[in-house]
């Protein structure tokens, strides 16, 4: 066991409904929250757009998010990166996946045909952190509300945890009510729904802290008892707002070496 | 919708619009297929995630001397051009379905995941001619050699054709020794293509070999008793040899 594994904790997920530098380019309070949840010097966070087909403007804005932060890669499942490196080797030397938006129909699709989801469950299982938005944070529940094909309907996820998980509550309205239907009916097991900005952390299976990069959004826990909906309105904590408590530690102490090698990398990758 | 035609597929080794900008032959061979004035031609580029600029290439390639649209699983409701509402209708009424490259594994399992498989076996069978390049061309057949991530391998792709499929046969040596190694560990026999080969299928067994490159090459690899054989099958070049041979000179 390496000592990076040695540092790794309990099974961890953070699903956003919202957020994170796809949505809030001028807002790195999820992302920093994200990087804080790792033990580790130089934290490895690897980029899977897989959801929105890679796209080029997502995998830019991860780096100008996280490079500087971390040793930040992405794996693409659509165009050929060349190295003959397995996807386990890639994968399960990372602190944190996290993982984009977009069509969660075809994420998991084709995360299966790679034996991808496998993979990313063990991770989880390992300790490396799983985070996403969107389609990326649903897929690590027992189902969710998607719009991949048009219309919004019920979708089974990879099922870590056990609840279902409705994203962008404030953002897409809409959702919200298809959700409930479903969660009444027994379709879904209840779960959580959670604003843009909003944050859930998990450690094991069990929601430990609720944060937010936005003021004036909310998290609601929801369960059917019988035909009835039972709600529960969660207040998060607001990110950056108490100064004692920096929500960048581990980018607060980089070493003047690490921080000269993060600015190389970089521009070697600007080219 | 009966087409007259029998079930046909075109594999590019490579080539086409997005590997030889300014070459267009081979995908005006596939368009004379189609024995259209406007050729009805429908762009899949599933396998590159419906990457923009791909889609924004087919469009320029083809607009003019045919009828095009496109499919998109990604974003299904953006882009000029995509197909929304009933995309089984749409392929069914198609001349050619145009599938670009990018990761073969991914492709299918979208297919699958969309029903598009089940929908592009119908069109086949029904005389829409069906071509591609790379994860284009390996996803017909019923055993492809992917090195799209990590070493070679073997997977299984739609089956229409009953042999193996090797691309890029010119571009990467390992390649040519992982699928003859393949092959002589119980892989379907099957066929190999350089970039700039294409091969043509009518129903189950190949018709022809065309190129858009005066030396690209296409094989045959099957076992002959213990041995793997690679044997080169004719091409015909598409351009003007006499034109070609004086531009050398």
């Amino acid at each position: 066991m390496s000592i990076r594994d040695a540092l790794r904790g309990a099974p961890t997920i953070f699903a956003m409904g919202g957020g994170g530098f796809t949505m809030e380019p001028d807002n790195p309070a999820l992302d920093d929250f994200v990087l804080s949840l790792v033990d580790q010097p130089e934290p490895r966070i690897l980029f899977l757009p897989t959801a929105s087909g890679d796209p080029t403007a997502q995998i830019t804005a991860f780096y100008g998010r996280f490079a500087r932060r971390a040793s930040a890669t992405h794996l693409s499942l659509f165009r050929r990166h060349g190295s003959a490196r397995s996807l386990a080797d890639i994968v399960l030397e990372q602190d944190v996946v996290y993982v984009g938006g977009g069509s969660m129909h075809n994420l998991l699709a084709i995360w299966r045909a790679h034996e991808l989801d496998d993979l990313l469950a063990e991770a989880w299982r390992r300790g490396i952190v799983l985070a996403g938005l969107s389609a990326g944070a649903m897929c690590w529940f027992a189902g969710g509300v998607t719009r991949s094909g048009g219309p919004l309907e019920v979708i089974e996820g990879l099922g870590l945890l056990p609840g279902s998980f409705s994203v962008h509550a404030d953002g897409e309205p809409e959702r919200l009510p298809v959700w409930l239907t479903a969660v009444r009916s027994g379709e879904l097991p209840g779960g959580w729904a959670a604003d843009d900005g909003v944050g859930l952390l998990f450690r094991g299976t069990r929601m430990v802290r609720v944060v937010t990069s936005r003021p004036g959004t909310a998290a609601l826990r929801v369960d059917a008892i019988g035909e009835e909906l039972v709600r529960h309105r969660i207040e998060p904590e607001l990110l950056g707002a108490d100064p004692s408590r920096p929500p960048t530690p581990a980018a607060l102490a980089v070493p003047d070496e690490i921080r000269e090698l993060r600015e190389l990398r970089a521009a070697m990758r600007r080219g | 919708m009966v087409t007259g035609r029998p079930p046909q597929i075109v594999a590019f080794g490579g080539g086409g619009f997005s590997m030889e900008a300014g070459n267009p032959l081979l995908d005006d061979y596939v368009l004379s297929l189609a024995g259209a004035e406007r050729p009805k031609v429908c762009f899949v580029p599933t396998a590159s995630g419906d990457a923009d600029h791909y889609v924004v290439r087919f469009y320029r390639t083809f607009s003019t001397a045919c009828e095009t649209s496109h499919v998109s699983l990604f974003r299904r409701d953006r882009g000029d051009g995509a197909v929304e509402g009933d995309l089984e209708a749409h392929l069914l009424t198609r001349d050619v379905i145009y599938v670009g490259g990018g990761s073969v594994v991914s492709l299918l399992g979208a297919w699958r995941a969309h029903g598009l498989d089940r929908v592009l076996k119908q069109a086949w069978r029904r005389g829409v001619i069906l071509c591609g390049l790379s994860a284009g061309s390996l996803c017909w057949f019923q055993e492809a050699v992917t090195a799209f991530h990590g070493a070679p391998t073997v997977v299984r792709g739609l089956g229409l054709l009953p042999h193996s499929n090797c691309v890029h046969y010119d571009g990467e040596p390992e390649r040519r020794e992982e699928y003859r190694r393949f092959v002589g560990d119980g892989v379907t026999p099957g066929y190999a293509a350089d970039d700039g080969a294409a091969l043509h299928f009518v129903g189950r067994d190949l018709r022809r070999v065309v190129s858009s490159r005066p030396h690209a090459r296409a094989f045959r690899v099957e076992p002959r008793g213990d041995e793997v054989v690679e044997q080169p099958l004719a091409v015909s070049y598409l351009g003007d040899v006499e034109r070609d041979l004086h531009a050398v000179a």
